[in-house]
């Protein structure tokens, strides 16, 4: 008995399957098992780390009743906002239709995915009974508790990446879409969730009131942004899978996204520490002042002001940052600034108690310092999300799910739009006229987007009448598109065949 | 990982991106599995979802048995407590309080508490007030073995030399204020905190999972979570934990521990609703505060004396 996953067999006898798989890896080439033995061995210390943390009220990790949430908090709340940010990025394409952001679409599903499943890890280990939250959620439900909620939304969250990668890879273009919007809708729903829950905590007015979600949802969207930067600079340097797509299209998009994520934190940064430092509330005063000038000083002017905001958005303008290169570079500072900012966010809430707090004095400020366990687990939840998402890249097919069947129609305006009418009805048409000036030749021409992974173009009269000409690269377009077979061409410049 | 770094297909020549027998190019094959009608998806459906729901309860039944009794057994004199006939109410004396610690060591010995003083259920702290009104809190080990000469404090007072300066200092006991706009309720996801008929808060420690947001979210740091140990109340790790005012006590007609062994009644515990008790007594003649109104918690716990503290 032989199991198939992604064109290759597995056999189901376990000696067998481990010869497999160690032919498997001497043939990786020598780079790449250095990468992946690398991650393998921080996954293994994370595993024992995380074992360790597994017993209830055992002193693994290093919070207080001071400090109770620590790094594996921050490590969650990064990881889960990334999640949406992945979305939030990806759906300009997906959901909205906007062509130059639609090659972010298969590589941030398959991220997001990832990235939740570590978020949902992260704080399995961090409560002391998780089995206990799933049942209690279910059967003691809270809604008056916004983190009941954000179980609820993030749960459903993951239900739809779920479905929205299944019918990427196994073609159901119609689940596909409405997966990507439900996916989309809860990639603002959750982390404003998450937001809140920090947020309802009137005891620690750092973390209070209404921006707090606001500031969520937005740095969500740069580190997101950020993770695709990263994952298409190594497409371009690597020539993974859609190369040209990737250096045409999503190297060029994520640049703009990630400067629109940044001015947009910048802003809401400002407004934090300029209310913070103005403020009546001595808490929110001293929390303010343990960011600016107090112990946390370092790390937010450092990491978070410098080299997570300003750094990335001058690499960003200036002419280096229109290449893979300067991207990657603003991507890493961008998403380093954000871990920094989620650090500091959550210890600048805890630092300043209102006095002595359960017989600990606290003056001037509350520390905190992560213990091993905790700093393993958050290195082994960045090792997870490297490792499986190479497999992925290598075992996966990462072309975009969408490609573009071009033609011309020589049909009058009520025809075309017919036309597109059909197709539409069979899920399958995201398509505007194309600019016709733009376009030299039969005119109108329009553009029909057509999954790759789905069943061939039922052509309808109109489409039949049809012509087809070539956009972008000169790829040979068969006749057969008239007929029923999509044909897969560049979108964009639109240029005659040579 | 380049290009041509790719690795054969088991048994094979190295492919091309793109061309067959490449991982990435066999996806389609390795994904092509038999179409499934919607017919069998249903089918599916109909025997996966039924045995989703009973194995979630089948599980969720066998947790509560192997859980225990949700509650301790109930004896004559508690079986007679009607919850719905009191309004239990605290006050400290703030003025009286001579920062002893023998509240705290009480408490600590009545309810299994560990006895460290960052996890405690009560605790007393100095508060030193200096000429130019800075207010210095310390409470060593939770104020259980009373309190070092203000020179050897471990915080040193404002001033321009270490106790120089002072020109007030007073003891203030804290423990759960038993809010009746209580954020650790609203804020726990499980329903694991809750509010007793009488006004009690407690925490149902099989049904905590540890979270800790009920500890963030209390203003006055009354709650922890209980380490791992010789001495964890109620015998469970890794829960909240928090002064229930001696519930197990109170229910059957006693004070609470703390207040039973305070030298100078500087604790005094009661029924807000009986004109004659104590705390209505003390609350209609002299002066008083709640910790932190401003939070609009509305506090069942009273500090008389604390005129000189200024609001947090």
């Amino acid at each position: 008995m032989m199991l198939r996953l992604a064109g290759r067999s597995i056999p189901a006898d376990p000696g067998l399957a481990v010869r497999v798989l160690r032919a498997e890896v001497v043939g990786l080439p020598r780079p790449l098992r250095l990468w992946l033995g690398g991650l393998a061995a921080i996954l293994l210390v994370a595993a024992v780390a995380a074992v360790r943390a597994l017993f209830p009220g055992d002193k693994a990790l290093n919070t207080t009743p001071t400090f109770e949430w620590g790094l594996l908090i921050v490590g969650y709340v990064f990881f889960a906002i990334t999640t949406s940010g992945l979305c939030l990025a990806s759906s300009l394409g997906t959901v909205f239709g906007i062509e130059r952001f639609r090659p972010l679409e298969k590589r941030h599903a398959i991220l997001a995915v990832l990235s939740l499943c570590t978020a949902f890890g992260i704080i399995a280990l961090d409560l002391h009974y998780p089995v206990r939250m799933v049942f209690g959620a279910v059967f003691n439900p809270s809604p008056s508790s916004p983190m009941w909620w954000m179980g609820v939304f993030y749960g459903i969250y993951l239900g739809c990446l779920l479905t929205e990668v299944w019918s990427m890879f196994f073609g159901h273009p119609t689940i596909h879409q409405a997966a990507c919007v439900a996916s989309s809708v809860m990639a603002v729903i959750a982390p404003s969730t998450l937001g809140a829950v920090f947020g309802v905590i009137a005891a620690r007015p750092f973390w209070s009131g209404p921006f707090t979600p606001l500031l969520m949802v937005s740095s969500a969207f740069v580190s997101g942004t950020a993770l695709l930067g990263i994952v298409f600079y190594a497409v371009c340097r690597f020539e993974l899978a859609g190369v040209e797509r990737a250096r045409r299209l999503a190297v060029p998009a994520i640049r703009s996204l990630l400067l629109v994520g940044l001015g947009l934190v910048s802003l809401l940064v400002l407004r934090q520490t300029a209310a913070g430092w103005l403020s009546a509330d001595p808490l929110l005063v001293a929390s303010t002042r343990a960011l600016l000038v107090g112990p946390l000083a370092l790390p937010y002017w450092t990491m978070r002001i410098v080299g997570g905001l300003v750094l990335p958005a001058v690499i960003l303008v200036v002419p280096w940052g229109r290449t893979p290169a300067g991207v990657l570079a603003a991507a890493v500072l961008a998403m380093a600034g954000v871990f920094t900012d989620r650090l500091t966010f959550v210890m600048a809430g805890q630092i300043a108690p209102a006095g002595a707090v359960a017989g600990t004095v606290s003056a001037p400020w509350a520390w905190y310092v992560p213990s091993p366990v905790e700093v393993a687990i958050l290195l082994g939840a960045f090792a997870l999300v490297a490792f499986v998402y190479t497999l992925a890249e290598r075992y996966l097919d990462l072309r975009e799910a969408d490609a573009h069947v071009g033609m011309s129609l020589h049909l009058p305006g009520l025809a075309r739009v017919r036309a597109l009418v059909s197709l539409a009805r069979r899920g399958r048409v995201a398509s505007e006229p194309l600019d016709v000036a733009a376009a030299p030749g039969p005119t109108p021409a329009v553009m029909v987007t057509v999954p790759a992974a789905a069943e061939p173009v039922v052509a309808t009269e109109a489409v039949v009448a049809a012509e087809p000409v070539v956009f972008g690269d000169p790829i040979p377009v068969p006749p057969a598109i008239v007929a029923a077979e999509p044909v897969v061409v560049a979108s964009a410049p639109v240029r005659p065949e040579p | 990982m380049g290009a041509d770094g790719r690795a054969p297909v088991v048994g094979s020549a190295t492919p091309e991106p793109g061309t067959a027998g490449h991982p990435a190019s066999d996806q389609a094959a390795g994904f092509a599995l038999p179409p499934i009608s919607r017919r069998q998806l249903l089918q599916v459906a109909a025997v996966a979802a039924p045995s989703l729901v009973g194995s979630t309860l089948l599980f969720e039944w066998l947790s509560r048995l192997t859980a225990g009794p949700p509650s301790p057994p109930i004896d004559p004199v508690v079986a007679r407590y009607d919850p719905t006939a009191h309004r239990w109410g605290f006050v400290v004396d703030a003025a009286a309080c001579i920062g002893c610690g023998q509240c705290v060591v009480a408490c600590k010995q009545e309810n299994d508490v560990p006895l460290d003083g960052e996890h405690t259920r009560t605790w007393v702290e100095r508060h030193s007030v200096a000429v130019d009104g800075t207010v210095t809190v310390d409470a060593p080990e939770a104020g259980a073995h009373g309190f070092p000469a203000l020179a050897e404090a471990a915080v040193a007072p404002a001033g321009d030399e270490a106790g120089s300066a002072i020109r007030e200092t007073y003891f203030v006991p804290h423990l759960c204020m038993q809010c009746e706009e209580s954020p650790c309720t609203q804020v726990c996801p499980v329903g694991a905190t809750y509010r007793t008929p009488d006004g009690v808060i407690l925490v149902d420690e099989q049904r905590c999972i540890g979270c800790g947001f009920c500890i963030l979210a209390c203003p006055y740091g009354a709650r922890y979570l209980v380490p791992a140990g010789e001495r964890t109340p109620k015998g469970v790790a890794g829960v909240a934990d928090k002064c229930t005012f001696c519930y197990h006590r109170i229910t059957r007609g006693r004070n609470p521990a703390c207040v039973d062994i305070c030298p100078v009644g500087a604790r005094r515990f009661g029924d807000l609703d009986d004109p004659q008790s104590d705390v209505s007594r003390l609350l209609r003649e002299r002066p008083s505060k709640v910790l932190r109104a401003g939070l609009g918690t509305r506090p069942r716990v009273h500090y008389l004396g604390l005129e000189a503290e200024p609001e947090a």
